[in-house]
């Protein structure tokens, strides 16, 4: 609780920092962000976040896509130096890739913000804490399961284990909710591949084998919905049944939660946000201010109430609402990282 | 006496031998036998790993998820007898999903949506039999083209998942309800095969479309239309996509911009592995039903075994290089 406490001041004497500084600051006239999958529903928020901060602060940004081809990140990054851009903001295709170019970027006097993933020789990361968002998610839905399922949680963890992000909002998910429900049981660890008809064919196949469960988890939004929907074509009842997404990066959770059904928890990461986050980032950069290796951006577990608060829907898009995004607290360091995982 | 013994006992163990290599090389050119049993005998190794194997729920979930794969099966099974391919189906049943979904937010009509991704899917078919017949461009690389058309196409046309803002009741069971006690996703592959199987042995359509996949130069030296042929076969594989993006979009409840990568992949290997030649001129639908099957009920031990599920990716992989050689070894026998 101590240590909960100290992080929270310690993120809120950051933000503050950032806010007071930032009145002082010398804006950069060109960013270049180069994303590494811009068709993403994820990549689109953080890019609409990153364009909202640009519009606010009068920078002019410009958007290369690297389509996961790492050869193309690299040659957009000798594209935006070409043409002199004052700061880089990457979100690396892989993290060996990307090396050489922060060489380069550092002997051409190009700062560069990395969004995401960790990459040796970096100056500065904005990501989310990946342990801490599954972590917070498993503590509501063991009182969830306390309140409403018996005090019993059978999960169905639609996964992805190969991204070490993935993997640590999955173990984060089983760590919390044992904390409410200490029996609490995986039932199925699957590899949903993060995309949606992949979690509905290795849900449907789990199912088959065992549908003893009442708590999907999916480690983004398509995989919670590809479990729930492979649920619904088993024609097994909702009732007794609690899903929880994580991301947040599109409409789906939104066009779930509206519905009364049991997808009541959204373990939210708020891409817009990061895209925020990431172009004041650019900024101090620009400014040659010292950042932490890591700054936070925050995330939060909604449920069907409180999404309201941070989303405003119309039927067919959603606008962020900054005010209340921007007034959650980000801890100053995550609970677990990839280098603590096991193997 | 005893070299004729022993010349007798060689003639006889050479005859022998030669019988058993006949009987082998029999069985192995009867691919549906091979296939039965290899499924049989799949079945029963996974049942002794998992007493879930046989139980309804879990030959309901292989059946469901073979529906989907049998279905553009059935269509790509026709191609490849007529000496083409198509691998633009996995892009196109995402594409469908979407526009249908969009029609039916749009209009709240269910038969308008379901149109519309008929429609859209038909259409990509006769964009690709006339890329192939009329351009002359090989069905492989025109098909890849394509697929990268529609794979960059549906970014343009949506940005994002397009969601359920109808409501329409009936939709979901397009995908989740059920037939007699069956998914309805099994009974329309059920119907579908019928009516491709009689199309296939029964009609002139099905002995013109192995004429030229066999021997183009003789079917067209015969008067058969081989142009008209293999666009309506590219149009029923599309308008089969359709039905399964449709399928897919209303299991999903979404119209998902990203589903279906490598779907081709796992269509074209049940193809292969069901017997059906990549030379063309050759093939059965009950091959293909048995590769589909064969391949879905690998995925699914894969899971209720809890192996590593990366084998799903390699297995079919593995499967288009045996089927593909031994189609190969096939030809060069008889060619001799």
């Amino acid at each position: 609780m101590n240590s909960i406490v100290k992080a929270l001041l310690a993120g809120t004497a950051l933000t503050v920092a950032a806010a007071s500084t930032a009145t002082a600051q010398e804006i950069p006239q060109r960013v270049g962000y180069i994303v590494n999958y811009a068709t993403h529903e994820w990549y689109q928020n953080v890019i609409g976040g990153m364009q909202d901060r640009a519009d606010e602060l009068g920078i002019e940004l410009e958007v290369l896509d690297a389509n996961l081809d790492i050869a193309r990140q690299v040659s957009a990054a000798e594209d935006f130096m070409a043409r002199g851009v004052d700061v880089m903001i990457i979100t690396p295709v892989n993290e060996e890739g990307v090396v050489p170019i922060l060489r380069r970027a550092r002997a051409n006097g190009t700062p560069v913000v990395l969004e995401g993933n960790p990459v040796v020789g970096m100056d500065t990361l904005v990501a989310i804490c990946d342990y801490d968002t599954g972590y917070h998610a498993g503590v509501a839905a063991g009182e969830y399961a306390n309140e409403h399922l018996g005090g019993e949680a059978r999960v169905m963890n639609v996964g992805l284990p190969l991204l070490s992000a993935t993997v640590l909002r999955s173990q984060g998910f089983m760590d919390g909710i044992r904390t409410q429900v200490p029996d609490a049981e995986l039932v199925h660890d699957l590899d949903g591949g993060g995309n949606p008809d992949r979690s509905l064919e290795v849900s449907m196949a789990a199912l088959a084998a065992d549908a003893d469960i009442n708590v999907i988890y999916g480690i983004n939004d398509s995989s919670a919905i590809g479990g729930l929907q492979a649920w619904r074509a088993n024609n097994f009842p909702e009732d007794g049944l609690l899903t929880v997404g994580t991301g947040g990066e599109g409409l789906a959770f939104i066009n779930e939660m509206e519905q009364d059904n049991s997808y009541e928890l959204e373990a939210a990461m708020f891409p817009e946000k990061v895209g925020f986050t990431a172009m004041d980032a650019a900024v101090s950069m620009y400014n040659g201010e010292e950042l932490p290796e890591h700054i936070v951006s925050p995330t939060t577990t909604l449920d069907t109430e409180s999404w309201r608060q941070y989303y405003d829907y119309d039927g067919s898009s959603r606008a962020i609402n900054w005010e209340t995004v921007n007034a959650l607290v980000p801890p100053a360091e995550c609970m677990m990282y990839a280098a603590d995982l096991e193997g | 006496m005893s070299d004729a013994r022993i010349t007798g006992s060689g003639t006889a163990s050479a005859t022998a031998t030669a019988s058993r290599r006949g009987f082998v090389e029999g069985l192995l050119a009867n691919r549906l036998i091979v296939l039965i049993v290899l499924l049989a005998v799949l079945c029963v190794a996974i049942s002794i790993g998992s007493s879930n194997f046989y139980s309804v729920e879990n030959i309901v979930s292989i059946l469901r998820q073979s529906s989907m794969v049998l279905i553009v099966a059935i269509g790509m099974t026709l191609l490849l007898i007529s000496g083409e391919v198509d691998l633009s189906v996995g892009a196109s049943m995402a594409f469908t999903g979407a526009v249908a979904m969009s029609v039916m937010n749009a209009t709240s009509s269910l038969l308008l949506g379901i149109l519309a991704g008929l429609a859209f899917a038909g259409g990509v078919g006769l964009f690709n039999g006339v890329v192939v017949t009329f351009l002359r461009v090989n069905s492989l690389i025109a098909t890849i083209a394509t697929l990268m058309i529609l794979q960059g196409g549906v970014f343009i046309y949506t940005r994002e998942a397009v969601q359920n803002h109808h409501q329409i009741p009936t939709f979901p069971e397009l995908g989740a309800g059920y037939v007699l006690g069956l998914p309805v996703p099994v009974v329309v592959a059920a119907v579908c095969f019928i009516v491709a199987w009689v199309a296939l042995a029964k009609t002139t359509f099905g002995r013109r479309l192995f004429a030229v996949g066999g021997n183009p130069k003789a079917a067209r030296l015969s008067g058969l239309r081989a142009t008209r042929l293999k666009i309506a076969a590219f149009v029923i594989t599309g308008l089969l996509v359709g039905v399964t993006g449709l399928i897919l979009a209303s299991l999903m409840n979404a119209g998902q911009p990203t589903a279906g990568r490598g779907f081709e992949l796992i269509v074209v290997a049940s193809v292969i592995l069901g017997g059906t030649s990549l030379y063309g001129g050759e093939g059965t639908l009950l091959g293909t039903f048995l590769g589909v099957l064969i391949l879905k009920v690998i995925d699914n031990a894969i899971i209720i075994l809890g192996l590593n599920q990366d084998l799903q990716i390699v297995v079919p992989g593995v499967v288009i290089i045996i089927a593909v050689y031994l189609d190969q070894v096939r030809k060069k026998r008889h060619a001799t």
